[in-house]
């Protein structure tokens, strides 16, 4: 079968490469190499990109963490270093992504123990990292250069430059050869407007993942999708300062309402459904990177999205730049898991 | 009563005791600087007291006087209540400073096609022979001078009284006046003798704070008096919104009357100035937006400020100037600009009429900035109208050092982009006492120039320089030292008036995109960019495109028409053919409402970035950026 595609798209999205192996450099299992997409996913077919990724979000403190995550963690939560090698041993994420969150404590001084962190992260996870930093301009200097040089050479990705605060995490990107989230607030032309400051402070568009925000499903996300979607189209008609490839958190969907005050019995499950949906269908609308907070998520849509995207083969080794073959049996999923998540 | 003595002119005056210094003033007729209207906000009309003891709160308005200032005795005049006789020094700062604009060009371009004439007649006294009525004797008089024939003219009962009595004791000579009104022609006077020299019109731009007059001879044309003055509404609001919500509380005919003395005021001020009797002026034109020409003509603008937002006309209106409590020539006629809508009013028909956009085949754009802003494009076949806030950071307001073009104001800056050792010019060549619009601008230009702040206007703090620093709450950097200054502080543009500059640019420059959207053409297909307003006449054109405030045409394409309204309101004044024109006009701009456009949203972020966030619309600008990044490596 496969649809006609109605544009006459030239462009395409450029690659980033996250995380390096011991022959490139670094000390992962792996390295993914994200974007290249000539489409929009599954307008015509086969899907022209990378499979997006997975990647399983943890952190240094975890007093602000969602309720129902840690009412899930209980007594499995460790130190970041044994959260991320369990995770990634139990839960099969594609990527581990660090909130240092301690970092926003008042008055937070203490660098030498990010460097720890992110240094025992690194030693106890094999796979390419993505570390969010600080949120306070103040400190994004020291913080920034701690993480970049405790994971220099393992092509981090580092989180998140802002149209306010963009200079420090460029710097550490660039003297510590890093990728840089760049996050705007729901809008193409604010997107647009951090990448061009981003590259005329020196970071290439190959280090820039885009960011647009990822509002819940239900509380707005339809303002994201749609910029994701506008964001993808402006690139591939030609918008070099927008053909970067996207990463898109569902972390907003663990503190709704619904998920807030669900039964107790049932909490656990509204919020995977809720953090699935919101994240397949960033997907779907062209993230090249969904993040999630729910360990439980992370199979499930790893399922979906091998069902859609095709074989989890693909996860072996240096990504090539084109799928071999697209399976277009989306029910395979269904199939095999039995009905989605909350119908049953 | 105590007596005011003003200083350097001994004018004297007596007020109640309880008035303010500026009451005083404005009985004497001196026209101070009032930009807040007299509500001790502005700080603009400092005066000296030399003797007497007036009531002031000088520690409440500190913030407004330099040390010199308070040796001095400064007082805010407009604060300042008198208790008993005093005597008062204005320095010619707090004077309203006329603004020049350009006469010669008004003359050259409108032709000269009064609507008022006068005849001198030497009329042959009745007879048995020759028994024809006075009145008709005197009508075949004015067409035997080449006026309108007898028929056409309508005469009112009040002439026709006087016309026995002025005949006879002229011993027949006399002098007729003869107006054009709506289908045919008045004879509004008889005077005895010839008085066909003494022929006046005024031009009136009646505008939300300000009153503009200009006296002219309907005889030859020439100016005779220019005045100005704050229109006295402000007691009833400060901005048109508070202005219209007055009315709607009953306060309409109160409006009208301060619309009609603020006028008046003007009109005796000019009259005086060109040293003739206002019993002569016989037509005056006025020119002003739509919610201000509304309450002149007392119709209630209650219902403009809702949604749909129509005004009640927008064809123009004419009235006997008696009517609307002008104080001129009984019988005088009073000719009002149309207006295209609410927010469109007959000052943007009248710049549009001064620019000579209407007569243009290829595209024009016209800018007039204020507090707010009006866009028009189009050529003699259509146009595009709109509206929006720009806020008035490009006035000096909401910026830390931000001052109106007065005396003292840095008007040009200019950065050493090595050294980043700023050059300025004050207004006056005085010492420096704030930034005004055109300076911001320079300096935006200039610190986007040398990469001293991004293109979002933040300021790269990391650069190591004196004039680089962390304000008490926002990144600075300084553009005049302390000890160069006239107020003893620094003067800085911190990162928020940066803001600020490019939240008011990008309203302006989105709004000229969404028209040309609209209108389906592109920068290239601009033939002219005019600016209205009193803010393009210092503007350096180039800084204006380099930080984006309007689309980058050739610098040569841009011409500044300075105040159009008053421009406009003299060449209707002046040219009664053009007042058809005017409704024509009106009739041809279509108004597009931004709020009620989707896709301005868009095109005011895109536009929130310096100079734009698509440099590709920017050519110029873009060589100019390469070139500084390369320089600073």
């Amino acid at each position: 079968m496969g649809l006609q595609t109605l544009s006459s798209w030239t462009g395409q999205i450029g690659t980033v490469v996250l995380g390096a192996t011991r022959s490139e450099g670094g000390s992962r299992s792996i390295s993914y190499s994200i974007g290249g997409e000539r489409d929009l996913p599954f307008l015509g077919s086969p899907p022209s990109g990378h499979r997006p990724l997975v990647a399983y979000e943890i952190c240094d403190d975890l007093s602000i963490w969602p309720p129902v995550i840690r009412e899930f963690l209980k007594d499995r939560i460790r130190e970041p270093g044994a959260w991320a090698r369990e995770a990634g041993d139990q839960w099969k994420p594609d990527l581990i992504r660090l909130f240092l969150t301690s970092t926003r404590k008042r008055d937070f001084r203490d660098f030498a123990a990010i460097r720890r962190t992110v240094e025992e992260v690194l030693q106890q996870s094999p796979l390419p990292l993505i570390i969010e930093g600080s949120t306070d301009q103040a400190i994004d200097s020291e913080v920034f250069a701690a993480c970049g040089e405790a994971g220099e050479g393992e092509r981090l990705l580092l989180g998140t430059a802002e149209a306010g605060r963009y200079r420090s995490i460029a710097a550490a990107a660039l003297a510590y050869g890093h990728a840089v989230i760049a996050q705007s607030p729901i809008d193409i032309n604010l997107a647009k407007q951090l990448n061009i400051l981003l590259r005329e402070t020196g970071v290439p568009e190959n280090r820039i993942v885009i960011d647009p925000y990822t509002g819940a499903l239900g509380y707005g996300f339809e303002y994201s999708y749609s910029v994701m979607e506008r964001i993808r189209t402006s690139a591939l008609k030609g918008d070099a300062d927008l053909a970067m490839p996207i990463i898109s958190g569902a972390s907003d969907t663990l503190t709704v309402r619904e998920v807030r005050e669900a039964d107790p019995g049932i909490s656990q499950r509204v919020a995977v459904t809720w953090e699935f949906y919101t994240a397949l269908s960033s997907a779907l609308a062209g993230a090249s990177i969904v993040c999630v907070r729910h360990p439980q998520t992370i199979p499930l849509l790893l399922d979906a999205i091998d069902a859609l995207w095709g074989g989890a083969q693909e996860l072996q080794g240096v990504r090539g730049s084109h799928l071999p073959h697209v399976r277009h049996e989306t029910c395979q999923w269904q199939r095999r898991r039995g009905p989605l998540p909350l119908s049953g | 009563m105590p007596t005011v003595t003003f200083l350097p002119t001994f004018r004297k005056v007596e007020v109640n005791p309880g008035a303010t210094i500026l009451d005083a003033a404005q009985k004497a007729g001196i026209n101070m600087n009032v930009v807040c209207g007299g509500q001790g906000k502005c700080g603009k009309c400092i005066v000296y007291v030399k003797s007497g003891r007036p009531l002031f709160d000088r520690d409440q308005f500190i913030r407004f006087f330099s040390p010199e200032e308070l040796d001095q005795g400064a007082c805010l005049a407009c604060q300042t209540t008198i208790i008993d006789n005093v005597s008062v020094f204005i320095p010619e700062n707090s004077l309203i400073q006329e603004q020049q604009i350009l006469i010669e060009t008004v003359e050259q371009e409108s032709g000269f096609f009064p609507a008022v004439w006068k005849y001198f007649l030497e009329l042959t006294p009745p007879s048995l022979d020759d028994p024809s009525p006075d009145l008709s004797r005197l009508l075949w008089g004015i067409n035997r001078q080449g006026g309108p024939d007898d028929r056409k003219i309508y005469v009112p009962l009040e002439v026709i009284r006087s016309i026995p009595g002025v005949l006879r004791e002229s011993g027949w000579k006399i002098t007729a006046t003869v107006a054009l009104v709506p289908g045919g022609y008045r004879l509004i006077d008889v005077e005895r003798g010839d008085t066909t020299k003494a022929l006046y019109g005024v031009a009136i731009d009646l505008g939300t704070t300000t009153i503009v007059a200009y006296v002219r001879s309907l005889v030859d044309g020439k100016v005779l008096g220019i005045a100005s003055n704050y229109n006295r509404q402000i007691s009833c609001g400060e901005d048109i919104l508070s202005r219209v919500n007055y009315a709607r509380k009953g306060g309409l005919s109160r409006l009208q009357e301060l619309a009609a003395e603020s006028i008046n005021i003007a009109i005796t001020q000019a009259a005086n100035n060109a040293g003739i009797d206002r019993e002569h002026i016989y037509e005056v034109v006025v020119a002003g937006n739509t919610i201000m020409t509304h309450i002149l003509m007392g119709i209630d603008p209650a219902y403009m400020i809702e949604e749909p937002y129509v005004p009640v006309v927008r064809r123009y209106l004419t009235s006997a100037a008696i009517r609307a409590g002008l104080v001129v020539k009984e019988n005088a006629g009073l000719f009002v600009f149309p207006a295209v809508s609410d927010f469109i009013g007959g000052d943007i028909v009248a710049d549009v009429l001064a620019s000579g956009m209407a007569e243009h085949d290829e595209v024009s754009l016209l800018i007039d900035i204020g507090t707010n802003f009006e866009v028009v494009l189009g050529t003699k076949e259509w146009m595009f109208s709109c509206a929006g806030a720009a806020g008035p950071a490009l006035e000096g307001g909401e910026v830390l050092f931000g001052m109106r073009a007065n005396p003292g104001a840095i008007e040009k800056v200019s950065l050493d982009l090595h050294t980043l050792e700023p050059t300025y010019q004050t207004i006056n060549r005085v010492k420096p006492r704030g930034i005004c619009g055109s300076g911001l601008i320079d300096l935006l230009a200039d610190l986007l120039q040398a990469c001293i702040i991004d293109r979002t206007g933040r300021i790269n703090t990391s650069i190591v320089h004196p004039r680089i620093r962390l304000g008490p709450h926002f990144p600075e950097f300084v553009v005049a030292w302390k000890d160069e200054t006239d107020i003893g502080k620094d003067i800085v543009i911190t990162e928020n008036d940066v803001k600020n500059l490019i939240m008011s640019k990008a309203s302006i420059l989105g709004a000229c995109i969404t028209l040309m959207n609209q209108a389906g053409i592109s920068r290239h297909d601009i033939a002219r960019v005019y600016f209205a307003g009193a803010f393009g006449n210092y503007l350096s054109k180039e800084n204006a495109i380099i930080i984006g405030l309007l689309p980058e045409v050739p610098l040569d394409r841009i011409s500044n028409i300075g105040n159009g309204a008053i421009m406009g309101a003299n060449i209707a004044l002046l040219n009664r053919r053009k007042r058809k024109v005017l409704d024509e006009i009106a009739r041809t701009i279509a108004y597009v409402e931004l709020n009620a456009e989707p896709s301005f949203m868009d095109e005011y972020t895109r536009a929130c970035f310096l100079p734009h966030t698509d440099l590709a619309l920017f050519p110029m600008v873009e060589k100019l950026l390469d070139e500084c990044r390369i320089r600073r490596g």
